[in-house]
């Protein structure tokens, strides 16, 4: 009973992490179809900014908001200087924009800061474990999940409460029809692009919080499966792509409690084939974007 | 029929041209260079072939892949295995099964063995990946690149995982590039020209179109990703005899993202592009890879910048898809563009000699979403030889009828019977198949490509050779007046002209019947009237039966045997269109009662 509980916490805030991750992409893929492989990037950005605040001695609360400024700073930055010029390009030039943007980025922080992982100092508490009766909680993925609901329900608050909001709900929809009701087109995509940027700022901390360090390559791993899960969900669905982050933890943290040992460096490809039959089963993904099909 | 029959001269004249050139570059750098040039002319004529492994299907079907460097990787290890010799495989790989043990191959008996298995792993994993939506195809390609990275690292028996694998002969010399290079580019070039080659770039352009044309969108791009992935295999083995010694992170994200760039750079949409893209920036890299370590000028130094082949062909990307997205040699392939041999067109006699038979038949159709009923037991049918027309206002369900008689819909209740033959629910391409050509209220062409090619495509899906279907084109193209612009790109057309493009294409399907959405929207009436001419003359031509949905009363009751009017997902009326225009329901439906007027 434990150790199911204990996986159930396991896959939750793993999930957490992918959904905020998945979401983020799903965001912005949503409004300017562009699968933005350059997530990753923010990511490290917002690994380096704790870094830098530890380094000038800034209480922890502070580096968190460092990360996720600076997020949203290097997510508003490449729209502004790498995307907006190549608007007119579909998807595909989009797309690969983004993967050289990923690329530039990843020469950038090896050359200007250091190839090497550099440590993020954690407060001392992070390692300790909470004790809920027969559940024994760590700290890291209690806050996890924590971090990742009042991130979920900060933004659907946002979406559904305030006009920027629902006017990125309507550009989803059919951004054509937006611009026409005299919203303005940069505007929604900037805050898009913000949004994204701060979601992978939070889930950036989350990320260093397991790990404690930073290094060029660090987003790689984790928007990959983002992007998996963006896929499964529905690419540019963003129920969709919180149900994949968390279908794709799930299905991790099951391979990995009951795969036998041998088979165990082979997770990753069993996960991936999984998603591959899931995706036979509905090629659209489980939470289809609404995509208007007139012919 | 041999695969090539019916490949343009300039195909081959713009292949043995671009072998020649490569060719030459590689003898330049590899007599400039003594054997560092021999090596680095051998490195690019690998990427040479493995960028046109890439394109062969990227290139054709516009969906770019992230997945080959690892099907690479995968006939660099199947290679190292079968042509490793025994007693470096005794000790290199001590737990490798018995059956795999000691070949120790011929090259070429290994590479046969290698495309083997490239085109059992082409196979396998095309069937997911054709079923998915364009980026979702490309993500897909992510997850084929971490799942052969995984299982290379994890299967440590036969790859020793991420440590070094050595002992592979080196048998990939120049010469062996070359050839591969040079037979690649070929099969490449020639792809491209026959009918999969066809189907694939028309998916490109237009995937609802192609599957109206009749092409089966899944099935081509299962047959080039299969085609590309077993060159790519091949390529790899090549590869991996030319290091030696190899991991799985050499078949990883640096290869790929320099593959792409190679194909992106030169443009993907060619064989010239991809070869010209592989070309400059092999050779960028190599000169960047001089100023990694940084540059000595006497005692001035400039300092090395890690990772500046990354950093170059990145900003090369860049600024290839900001200034010329598609590459710098866009859509013409090098060579001279001599005209093709003369095919005479089709007699028109020999088309469409099919009797006259069943009508189509729209049976009790019911389409719910939901709660809301889009349509409400809908019949009628279409005979062969006469013109119906199906009107209704906005709202009234018009497109979700026309999308269930075309396949792309499936209705919650009836049938849609063409010809005798039930094609409820089937793929929209088996019913154009079945005898259902139909154009689009906004025109869907496939524009990067002539216009011969555009109707040529419909009338390969009849099973015609490449010769003949080429020759009911041109008769098709001559018929809609267009017979003199048949080698002009589809998207350089003026909007009637595209109109009637769209309407060759849909007859050279040698349809039963033919379904026109809003044919006149957008044209004046001088159009109008050339479009009602020519509907008038494909009547009486072709043993056809005609749908046509119009807004245009004057175009439609002109045209009419019969009409069809629908409102809010009813049938409200049926008849002449003298009755139609008599008819009070009709009239209330379009201008409203005083009652109606809330």
């Amino acid at each position: 009973m434990d150790i199911v509980l204990q996986q159930i916490v396991n896959a939750i805030s793993l999930g957490g992490i992918y959904a905020l991750l998945a979401l983020g992409l799903a965001v912005v893929f949503s409004i300017v179809s562009l699968i933005n492989f350059a997530h990753g990037e923010l990511m490290t950005v917002a690994g380096y900014g704790m870094f830098f605040a530890a380094a000038v001695s800034l209480p922890f609360p502070f580096a968190v908001c460092a990360a996720v400024l600076f997020a949203v700073i290097a997510a508003l930055l490449t729209e502004r200087f790498a995307f907006r010029p190549m608007r007119k390009a579909d998807a595909t030039g989009l797309l690969l924009t983004s993967f050289a943007v990923s690329a530039i980025l990843r020469v950038i922080f090896q050359n200007g800061i250091s190839a090497r992982p550099k440590p993020v100092p954690l407060p001392s508490g992070f390692a300790g474990v909470i004790d809920l009766g027969v559940l024994h909680v760590g700290i890291v993925p209690l806050l996890s999940i924590v971090m990742t609901a009042l991130s979920l329900v900060a933004l659907t608050l946002f979406l559904n409460r305030t006009t920027l909001g629902k006017a990125m709900r309507a550009a989803a929809e059919d951004f054509q029809v937006l611009r026409l009701m005299g919203i303005k087109a940069n505007r929604v995509i900037a805050v898009a692009f913000a949004v994204s940027g701060a979601l992978a700022g939070i889930a950036a901390v989350l990320w260093i919080a397991q790990r404690g360090s930073v290094d060029p390559l660090m987003g790689f791993v984790p928007v990959l499966k983002a992007f998996v899960a963006a896929v499964i969900g529905g690419l540019g669905s963003l129920t969709g792509a919180v149900a994949g982050g968390f279908a794709l933890g799930i299905l991790e943290v099951l391979f990995q409690a009951f795969l036998p040992d041998a088979a165990l460096p082979f997770r990753d490809a069993f996960v991936l084939g999984f998603v591959i039959l899931i995706l036979i089963w509905r090629p659209d993904g489980l939470i289809p974007a609404p995509a208007a099909r007139r012919s | 029929m041999l695969p090539w029959t019916g490949v343009p001269p300039r195909a081959w004249t713009s292949a043995l041209l671009l072998i020649a050139g490569v060719g030459g570059l590689a003898l330049a750098v590899s007599l400039a260079f003594g054997n560092t040039g021999v090596n680095i002319a051998t490195l690019a004529l690998l990427q040479v072939a493995a960028v046109l492994a890439l394109a062969a299907f990227s290139g054709n079907s516009g969906i770019v892949s992230f997945g080959h460097s690892a099907f690479m990787g995968i006939g660099a290890y199947v290679f190292g295995v079968l042509a490793m010799p025994r007693d470096i495989q005794a000790s290199a790989l001590p737990n490798l099964p018995q059956w795999l043990q000691g070949h120790q191959l011929s090259l070429v008996a290994a590479l046969l063995v290698v495309v083997a298995v490239g085109l059992v792993a082409g196979i396998l994993s095309g069937f997911p990946l054709a079923r998915l939506s364009t980026g979702s195809a490309a993500i897909g390609t992510l997850a084929f690149l971490i799942i052969i990275h995984v299982t290379l690292i994890g299967a440590r028996d036969f790859t020793r995982g991420s440590q070094t694998f050595y002992g592979v002969p080196r048998l990939t010399t120049v010469y062996v590039a070359f050839v591969a290079a040079a037979l690649f580019i070929l099969i490449a070039r020639i792809l491209k020209e026959t009918p999969l080659g066809l189907r694939l770039r028309a998916a490109r352009e237009n995937e609802v179109a192609a599957a109206a044309s009749g092409v089966d969108v899944r099935l081509s791009r299962r047959k080039g990703w299969a085609v590309s992935i077993a060159m790519s295999v091949l390529v790899g083995a090549l590869y991996g005899s030319f290091l030696g010694a190899f991991s799985p992170k050499d078949f990883y994200f640096d290869l790929i993202f320099t593959l792409v760039a190679m194909l992106i750079v030169g443009g993907m949409l060619t064989v010239s592009g991809a070869v010209a893209g592989t070309v400059l920036l092999a050779g960028v890299v190599q000169i960047l890879r001089q100023a990694e370590t940084g540059i000595d000028f006497g005692s001035f130094h400039i300092p090395g910048i890690f990772g500046l082949p990354q950093l170059g062909m990145g900003l090369a990307l860049l600024l290839t898809i900001w200034r010329r997205p598609l590459g710098l040699l866009g859509l013409r392939e090098i060579g001279p563009d001599w005209p093709r041999r003369k095919l005479e067109p089709m007699p028109a006699k020999a088309l469409h000699t099919a009797p006259a038979g069943a009508p189509l038949e729209v049976a009790n159709i019911t389409m719910r979403f939901g709660g809301l009923v889009a349509l409400d037991d809908i019949s009628f049918s279409v005979p062969c030889r006469q013109v119906t027309g199906l009107i209704g206002p906005n709202g009234a369900g018009k497109t979700t009828l026309i999308n269930i008689i075309c396949g792309q819909t499936r209705p919650t209740l009836g049938r849609i019977v063409i010809g005798g033959a039930d094609m409820t629910g089937e793929a929209p391409h088996r019913v154009a198949v079945a005898g259902l050509g139909r154009t689009f209220q906004n025109i869907r062409l496939f524009d990067r490509m002539t216009a011969l090619e555009n109707v040529t495509i419909a009338a390969l899906s009849k099973s015609h050779d490449a010769a003949t279907a080429r020759r009911i084109a041109l008769a098709e193209l001559a018929r809609l007046g267009l017979a003199g612009r048949a080698e002009d790109l589809a998207g350089s057309f003026a909007y009637g002209d595209r109109r009637r493009l769209e309407i060759a294409r849909a007859l050279a399907l040698e349809p039963k019947f033919l379904l026109l959405d809003e044919p006149a929207a957008g044209m004046n009436p001088a159009e109008t009237d050339a479009l009602i001419r020519v509907l008038e003359s494909i009547r009486s031509e072709h043993e056809i039966g005609l749908l046509v949905v119009e807004h245009d009363m004057r175009l439609i009751m002109r045209l009419s045997d019969r009409m069809v009017v629908l409102n809010k997902g009813q049938k409200i009326a049926e008849g002449t269109p003298q009755e139609i225009r008599g008819d009070p329901k009709v009239i209330e439906a379009y201008i409203g009662t005083k009652r109606s007027r809330h």
